[in-house]
């Protein structure tokens, strides 16, 4: 299999603060793989998460994503390859003054979709979160759990190649949580959707083959 | 009523702008059409020893733009009649010739001064008589008040401008989450800002039929139940349809800067 993220030496930090946060990583992420990353709170995993996806431009060394170096990637390519990105958010990221069924088809909004289809696409997707009767309904009047399955809804709405999460849980409650996972392990056996996902704890019950990375002391190790 | 209300805290401090400028555009139409006025009834009274042609005065000075000559002959004759020895002939011979000079373009005081110093330099020209400080006067003070309204519409576009960017600001704080979220998602900054330049532009439009709905109210419907001679004497120059495009240009212009210091201002940050 293809690698879809390949880091070595990978360094990240701030320009407003000298302190590197991931120091001289190395790891690769295959296509269709599962892959849980860990670590202790302020250990760098949302910044490594954001670093995929372009937010955070490495310090030094090289992070190949879908064959792009994202030292060097412009800003008309990042754009490119955040198309094909699926994203989730611990605190959901969503339009609160657009309408569910609208926050789902953002990521079709943005590849010039006609609204036709972007009303089909939204019913099918509200439908596999089990949202349907929510379509016209704003995101604040949901609960969190929700929101949290609007915006999975949203990451799979263009059949992403990468899905990248940041705590998707952290604020949800136990049967909330149960729900985003599956959708998740769904998308990644369904889909063939690489999934990474930032967390503090792997769901005890997950009935997927994944890997594990942790983050310790600045480095990235992979837990067998 | 959210949305009517950003509306109107956009629309408002536009139309104050537009307004202003309108206001100055009339204005300064009056003006010209004043100094137009002006320009037509002032002439100057030349004497002159020899008769002279419209290319002998222009060569003196390049503003003159006529000439005519005063006739006499009526008057010199109904004189003679009332004189024993002297003809008509003697008094048309020792009289010089008078002239109304008249000019291209309005000038003021001191540049009349210097016309009437060429022409009275000239060896043929016997007496120049300007008749400037009645008419200067009555313009001094309409540019007084051309000043004053100069300052007026000034302060209040600095003023009305200053609320448009506050209100950039809320709309700054108000899109930047969907903005960034959109960016997050691969979104151009044209997809990402349109809602915004949407807004704006329907507001510039909004504004500007306003503010030219008003000038044409004014022109067409007040000023002839008014009764106010001036006014009904020009009312032509309260509206003319030429000043929907001028602010129509102006006000999007205006958005467009706005939406862009947004639209700048809104740069990726961290999520």
């Amino acid at each position: 299999m293809a690698n879809i993220i390949s880091a070595s030496h990978l360094t990240l930090g701030y320009s407003n603060n000298d302190v590197d946060i991931i120091k001289n990583a190395n790891f690769k992420i295959k296509k269709g793989d599962f892959v849980f990353i860990t670590g202790p709170s302020g250990s760098g995993k949302s910044t490594l998460l954001r670093s995929f996806y372009g937010q955070l431009r490495p310090t030094s060394g090289n992070l190949l994503v879908g064959a792009q170096d994202m030292s060097k990637i412009s800003k008309k390519k990042l754009q490119e390859l955040r198309t094909h990105f699926g994203i989730i958010f611990q605190d959901y990221k969503l339009i609160n003054e657009w309408s569910v069924a609208k926050n789902v088809v953002l990521p079709l909004i943005i590849a010039g979709y006609n609204v036709d289809m972007q009303e089909t696409q939204a019913k099918r997707l509200l439908k596999h979160v089990k949202l349907s009767e929510h379509a016209d309904r704003l995101p604040l009047e949901l609960s969190g759990g929700e929101q949290q399955r609007i915006g999975v809804a949203r990451a799979l709405a263009k059949n992403p190649t990468l899905i990248l999460a940041d705590e998707p849980t952290g604020n949800l409650d136990e049967y909330s949580s149960n729900v985003i996972w599956d959708l998740m392990e769904n998308a990644n056996e369904q889909l063939d959707a690489t999934v990474v996902v930032v967390t503090h704890r792997i769901p005890n019950i997950f009935s997927i083959p994944y890997r594990h990375l942790i983050i310790e002391n600045k480095g990235i190790y992979e837990v067998h | 009523m959210k949305y009517i209300k950003d509306h109107i805290m956009f629309i408002f401090p536009m139309l104050a702008i537009l307004f202003g400028i309108e206001s100055f555009i009339v204005f300064d139409r009056m003006s010209k059409s004043y100094e137009q006025e002006l320009r037509a009834d002032y002439s100057m009274l030349v004497l002159t020893s020899k008769p002279m042609e419209l290319s002998r005065f222009k060569k003196l000075d390049g503003s003159i733009s006529s000439v005519d000559i005063m006739e006499k002959r009526s008057i010199v004759e109904e004189m003679a009649k009332g004189m024993s020895g002297i003809s008509a002939e003697d008094i048309m011979q020792s009289l010089p010739y008078f002239y109304t000079v008249h000019l291209g373009k309005y000038l003021d005081a001191k540049a009349i001064e210097k016309i009437r110093g060429k022409l009275i330099a000239s060896e043929d020209i016997k007496s120049v008589e300007t008749f400037d400080q009645s008419h200067n006067s009555s313009y001094n003070l309409f540019l007084f008040i051309k000043i004053v309204l100069w300052v007026f519409v000034g302060f209040m576009t600095l003023s009305s401008l200053f609320l448009v960017i506050k209100q950039m600001e809320i709309w700054q704080f108000s899109h930047k989450e969907r903005m960034q979220v959109m960016e997050i998602f691969g979104a151009s900054t044209m997809l990402r800002s349109g809602i915004l330049f949407k807004r704006a532009i329907i507001d510039a439009v909004m504004a500007t039929i306003l503010t030219s709905a008003l000038f044409a109210f004014l022109r067409f419907v007040w000023v002839e139940r008014s009764n106010i001679e001036i006014l009904t004497k020009n009312k032509k120059l309260l509206f003319e349809y030429q000043d929907i495009a001028i602010l129509g240009s102006i006000a999007m212009l205006i958005v467009i800067v706005a939406v862009t210091i947004v639209v700048v201002g809104n740069r990726e940050g961290k999520l």
